[in-house]
């Protein structure tokens, strides 16, 4: 039976929140637009953090309420926990800005 | 229930509390506001870093802010304490507050002769307006007068999964059954969900609003050179497992519910009488858009929260909602409504809301808040540009 306290908002999303404590090596039963899927957890996941349901690769976009919430800034495995570490912002990049304009200065 | 009890004011709005603000109009009258305040009962004292060396644009925000305080539904009358001559000009506050018929007075510390004459003509203004206010008594009144400001606090990924669909529930019974307004802002956090929410203004002005808006904020935090990460989201909001602003935006976005949006005001701007919900244009920093909200006019604020928070405005009431049981238990003197059995137990959001809407409907009566029994509020105008 899927796991209640594993929340998938919309059915296009490729993370999941969790709402209680997971760890490393459980296997867990999440519900995917009404279809039970398993998942070996890679890592620990706490509280309020997030998984993935599938795997992404690097540059890929990390979907969340059926949106996207950023990309995958490496490759992250099914059941890894997904977080900062893992997932660039593309909004107040400034940053990004002064990259692209040291850039154009150099060209 | 369509009526509640409140105050009426003799420009048509009415109160949900009974405030005498004593305002200063410069970081140079804050001492003799506070003092006063200190001196003579049941005052709101309203202090600031601004008011001088402002260029213009700040001076109208500051301005508004204030008249916002003094003439809010929640004021009773307004003492405005200036130092000498600022930009922000004592008299006229006063005068403005007059208009709208509420007792006002101004004091000027140099016209005073100093601080100590200074704070004893505050202290007398205050005392007498208090002693008036106390005789004025609640009135049944419609609650088609009343405005809900909403607000996140401390925001984690419990927030847009449980408290932010109750809080959007109870705004919109508010609208939907009994012609109240609603208001939101934290321009900032409509990143990567500005589309949907711009689809959802009832006319291409207030849509293309509402999309400029959020691209000056994203061109202004570029502007800067650094990755937002960390003043968007927060260290605390990513505590919470928030990972980017387009994650905080689309949970935050969800306190708004689904329906149209009936127009975007600037910082501090009125919101205008016709029921629906509403856009302040403000930053996601907390007390500058609660601040900005209060000064919009709303009478009440919830504050729904992930991680907990101290969040709270002196004349406008704010309930804090949680869904987040290790919050709730952690902060229990800073949560008004737990709902966290909607979260991880077998309640519903419908449940929730009603769990929210009740202690609105004995709060709109009178009952205290939290933060009210605790004497806790903040108070910080956003400012546009430099000082000069």
């Amino acid at each position: 039976m899927a796991d209640q306290l594993i929340e998938v908002v919309e059915s296009a999303d490729n993370v999941a929140t969790a709402l209680r404590d997971i760890e490393a090596g459980e296997t867990v039963t999440v519900l995917v637009d009404e279809a039970e899927r398993t998942i070996e957890m890679h890592d620990d996941v706490e509280f309020g953090h997030k998984l993935a349901l599938e795997p992404l690769s690097a540059g890929e976009t990390v979907t969340k309420y059926g949106t996207s919430i950023g990309d995958a800034s490496t490759a992250i495995e099914a059941g890894e926990w997904v977080h900062v570490h893992n997932v660039e912002s593309n909004y107040g990049r400034g940053d990004l800005a002064d990259q692209n304009q040291s850039q154009a200065v150099q060209e | 229930m369509s009526e509640f009890l409140g105050y009426e004011r003799s420009d048509g709005s009415i109160g949900i509390r009974n405030n005498v603000v004593i305002v200063s109009t410069a970081p140079y009258a804050n001492d003799t506001v506070t003092r006063a305040a200190d001196i003579v009962e049941n005052t709101v004292p309203i202090t600031h870093p601004l008011g001088r060396c402002q260029t213009k644009p700040d001076v109208f925000q500051t301005y508004r802010t204030l008249l916002g305080y003094a003439t809010h539904p929640n004021t009773y009358g307004a003492v405005v304490v200036a130092h000498a001559g600022e930009i922000v000009d004592g008299d006229e506050l006063a005068a403005d507050t007059a208009e709208t018929g509420r007792p006002s007075e101004s004091v000027n510390i140099h016209e005073e002769k100093g601080v100590m004459n200074g704070l004893k003509a505050t202290v007398d203004a205050a005392q007498k307006m208090v002693r008036d206010a106390s005789e004025q008594r609640r009135v049944p009144s419609n609650m088609s007068n009343l405005t809900f400001g909403i607000n996140c606090a401390t925001s984690d990924t419990t927030s847009g999964l449980c408290q932010h669909k109750a809080t959007a529930g109870a705004v919109w019974r508010l609208i939907d059954e009994h012609d109240g307004r609603g208001v939101f802002a934290e321009t900032p956090e409509f990143f990567g969900g500005e589309q949907e929410l711009a689809e959802r203004a009832i006319n291409d002005e207030v849509k293309e609003k509402i999309l400029d808006r959020v691209e000056w904020w994203d061109e202004r935090l570029q502007a800067t050179g650094y990755d937002v990460r960390g003043a968007q989201p927060t260290p605390d909001n990513m505590d919470g497992g928030l990972t980017t602003i387009e994650e905080k935006s689309l949970g935050a976005l969800v306190k708004s519910g689904s329906g149209p949006i009936q127009g975007m005001v600037d910082y501090a701007e009125q919101i205008p009488n016709e029921s629906g919900m509403y856009i302040m244009d403000s930053p996601g920093h907390g007390a500058e858009s609660v601040t900005g909200i209060g000064a919009s006019g709303a009478h009440f604020m919830i504050i729904s929260t992930g991680q907990g928070h101290t969040l709270s405005n002196a004349v406008m009431p704010t309930i804090k909602i949680t869904g987040n049981p290790g919050s709730a238990k952690r902060v229990p003197e800073e949560t008004d409504v737990d709902v966290s059995e909607a979260l991880v137990g077998d309640q519903s959001i419908d449940w929730a809301t009603n769990q929210l809407w009740d202690e609105i409907s004995a709060i709109i009566d009178g009952k205290l808040t939290m933060s009210e029994a605790l004497g806790e509020s903040q108070f910080a105008i956003h400012r546009i540009g430099p000082s000069t």
